[in-house]
């Protein structure tokens, strides 16, 4: 085996397989990056058997074949080299990188270890708008859980609705919900939230072709694919958690809201809640601590409800973590009492809400 | 300025209150024919260790954690109460009742004892041997039990103080005299120190506190590992930072038991982690408190102990959830067909019930409603009316009580 390229193409390459290597992988070789070099291609396979990513690179090929190389070495020796075309060539089991000047031999990895990957199914694969697709899962991740004794909640819920493709996340104490309009997906399905993190670090383009398969769910473009295994179980039935109406919402700057929480985040702790007052003049935020003191802010706002004023307290976190996925200057936020989920939207857009499960105290 | 009018400090302001004999005393209470005869509590099996002494029993040689048949052999006389946990924790809450009515700055170290941090106390006392004095008083007025007192400036004085005050006495290690009163020791009277430490330290040539405060702290910390040899160096040299932690992170509420015979195989075991969490859940909500942290506890037969634990996603107090994480501790631990002789589950990380609390979309779950119905039929009928289905006398599998 032997190519040329240049030192950017290949960084790019070998950077995005990489994404889909673990550091803890059950299988010694999956810390390898699987190479195949034809038809003026190389071919770059990175994966940890749950997250598959493929990518490929336009090389001038001397000598076809194939090989696996450590993925975290290759990927960093790609990028500190000098920029400029550099070579790659096989040689006695390594793999020798050089190009004006430096040179890194690198020992190759036995090739029949590597697993097989069944190839990416993208039948019935719909395009959609990548940015789209992109900020979308933004949105909804921050709400997926990393908790791995609960591996239902680490997943993305996609699905069709009324509206189109219905992305959904929850760690049962907020829950994303975001609509794509116009988007009609092939099936539905529990994709890794720690797998869709990495599409816009890999194959992410301007359209981009999404497929849930049975058992996995493909994203490809013209930078490769990603296919992330789904998860198996039932998502909870999050539909029954959203009212019909929230008699008394408020209407307030986004990062007047942000500003004012995070001020208030110096005092609060994740057992320490922020306690809001809605009501006439806006949202009064509090929060006390025995031990440190305290902060007490108002955020004018909107209010209008059947209800005066309304107490209700939040983990602080994920407040603001709700407040930052939503897109728009002004947020709604509505409320039922104290004890009932809360709900936050952008002020006229229905397309994303994130439901808070308020702190009981 | 007011000349002369500076404000009253308490020079000790740390009360460390024990219990003497606890247990014994509370039998006492309940079969006053007991007073002034050696007695024991604990259970009469094979296996049966004494849980609490009485001081004559104690004059013959019997100590807590002692088999009980070797401590009848020590005292032929000795009368044998079976453990009555139900009443002892229900005395021990009027007992904190008690302690917080003082300050609210009480942090219990178990059923019998606790802190309590009396600095606010300062315009009621005009020392600490007034406070302590007051607070005998009134355990001996309400509950009609004896109680031991140590006071001191710091947490771990007043804890040793109150052993030198048994029985039913104060003692303070006066602000000023702590030097002079920890030298006098030897290393075996340091709270914590155990029989490693011990053995490592006299190896050392170290018997007593004042040579342990000699020794240079970077060399204990090669010696002990790092955390306790720095923590030692500390307490030697009467440095103690510690505050009363009204809600101290090392509490817990557990739950455990020793075989008369070894209980073998996952099935068996499965059956009493089960009947364990039950307990171990029903006890935090008669405290009003539920926690984050599950630990299990398995001695095999061969008293090789392991201790495996796991942190939950949200607090808890339904038996449930704490069997689950139970389980999963078992499968990690790789047990096997080992024969087990004890078996422990303790919930830590506790919060009070009613603290702040993240509610979550599946709050109020049918789990939660059903413990509440199994408190019901409990406060009603007593703890073995109402059980986890396996747990049901006369089925097989070997969960029945043996």
């Amino acid at each position: 085996m032997q190519i040329r390229a240049d030192r950017d193409d290949l960084a790019e390459a070998f950077s995005r397989a990489n994404r889909a290597v673990g550091t803890k992988a059950a299988l010694p070789i999956l810390q390898g990056l699987l190479c195949r070099v034809s038809d003026g291609m190389l071919r770059v396979t990175g994966s940890d058997t749950e997250v598959t990513v493929r990518t490929s690179v336009e090389v001038q090929v001397m000598e076809e074949g194939s090989f696996i190389v450590p993925s975290r070495f290759m990927t960093d020796a790609v990028r500190r080299m000098p920029e400029g075309t550099v070579t790659l060539r096989s040689v006695d089991g390594e793999i020798e990188l050089e190009g004006n000047g430096p040179r890194f031999t690198i020992r190759q990895l036995a090739i029949d270890d590597y697993p097989d990957l069944a190839e990416p199914d993208p039948a019935g694969a719909v395009k959609v708008d990548g940015e789209l697709l992109l900020e979308a899962i933004a949105q909804v991740t921050v709400a997926a859980s990393s908790d791995s004794a609960r591996p239902i909640l680490t997943g993305v819920l996609m699905e069709n609705s009324d509206s189109g493709l219905r992305l959904v996340a929850t760690d049962s104490y907020r829950l994303a919900v975001r609509d794509l309009a116009d988007v009609k997906m092939n099936g539905s399905g529990l994709v890794p939230a720690r797998g869709l993190r990495e599409l816009g670090r890999t194959v992410a383009s301007t359209v981009i072709n999404v497929a849930i398969q049975e058992r996995e769910a493909v994203f490809s473009s013209d930078r490769g694919s990603l296919s992330i295994r789904l998860i198996e179980g039932n998502f909870p039935n999050y539909r029954q958690l959203l009212p019909d109406r929230y008699p008394n919402e408020v209407v307030l700057g986004k990062e007047i809201l942000l500003d004012a929480v995070g001020r208030a985040s110096l005092v609060a702790e994740d057992h320490i809640p922020i306690r809001l007052n809605m009501g006439e003049a806006g949202v009064k935020i509090t929060v006390q601590r025995r031990d440190l003191g305290g902060a007490v802010e108002l955020v004018s706002g909107v209010y209008r409800g059947e209800l005066d004023e309304v107490d209700i307290a939040f983990n602080a976190r994920y407040l603001s973590e709700g407040v930052m996925a939503t897109d728009g200057e002004q947020i709604r936020m509505e409320v039922v009492d104290s004890f009932k989920p809360s709900v936050i939207r952008a002020s006229g857009r229905d397309d994303f809400l994130y439901l808070l499960m308020p702190v009981r105290v | 300025m007011l000349a002369g009018m500076a404000e009253p400090r308490i020079a000790e302001p740390i009360l460390h209150v024990d219990m003497d004999a606890f247990f014994v005393e509370v039998e006492r209470l309940d079969d006053p024919g007991l007073c002034g005869r050696p007695v024991a509590v604990g259970g009469k099996g094979r296996r049966g260790v004494v849980a609490s002494a009485s001081y004559e029993a104690r004059a013959s040689g019997v100590h807590s954690a002692m088999p009980m048949v070797s401590a009848l052999r020590r005292c032929p006389d000795l009368v044998v109460a079976p453990p009555r946990h139900g009443r002892y924790g229900e005395v021990a809450g009027q007992l904190f009742s008690i302690f917080r009515s003082f300050t609210p700055l009480v942090e219990g170290l178990s059923l019998d004892e606790a802190f309590l941090d009396i600095r606010g106390l300062r315009w009621h006392y005009r020392d600490s041997r007034a406070a302590a004095e007051d607070v005998r008083a009134r355990i001996r007025a309400d509950l009609g039990l004896p109680a031991s007192v140590g006071a001191a400036a710091t947490l771990y004085l007043a804890k040793m103080a109150s052993g030198r005050a048994k029985p039913d006495g104060i003692y303070i290690v006066e602000a000023g005299s702590e030097m002079s009163f920890l030298h006098g020791l030897g290393v075996r009277e340091l709270w914590g120190v155990g029989k490693a430490t011990r053995r490592r330290l006299s190896e050392m040539g170290v018997e007593t506190v004042s040579e342990l405060a000699r020794i240079p702290a970077p060399l204990l910390e090669r010696r002990l590992g790092k955390a306790v040899g720095a923590h030692l160096h500390r307490l030697a040299n009467g440095v103690d930072e510690r505050a009363v932690s009204p809600y101290g992170a090392a509490k817990s509420i557990s739950a455990e038991h020793t075989y008369g015979e070894d209980i073998t195989g996952m099935e068996w075991l499965r059956a009493e982690l089960l009947r364990h969490a039950d307990r171990v859940a029903w006890r935090l909500r008669r405290a009003g408190m539920s926690g984050r942290t599950v630990s299990l506890k398995i001695r095999f037969s061969d008293f090789k102990t392991v201790t495996r634990s796991e942190t939950l996603a949200d607090a808890t107090d339904v038996t449930r959830d704490i069997y689950r994480a139970c389980c999963r501790l078992l499968d990690r631990a790789g047990v096997g067909e080992r024969p087990v002789r004890l078996l422990g589950v303790a919930v830590s990380g506790l919060e009070p019930e009613d603290g702040p609390r993240q509610m979550t979309i599946d709050s109020g779950s049918r789990w939660e409603d059903a413990a509440d119905a199994v408190d019901e039929v409990r406060a009603r009928f007593g703890r073995g009316a109402v059980a986890p289905a396996r747990l049901r006398p006369g089925r097989s599998g070997g969960a029945s009580r043996r």
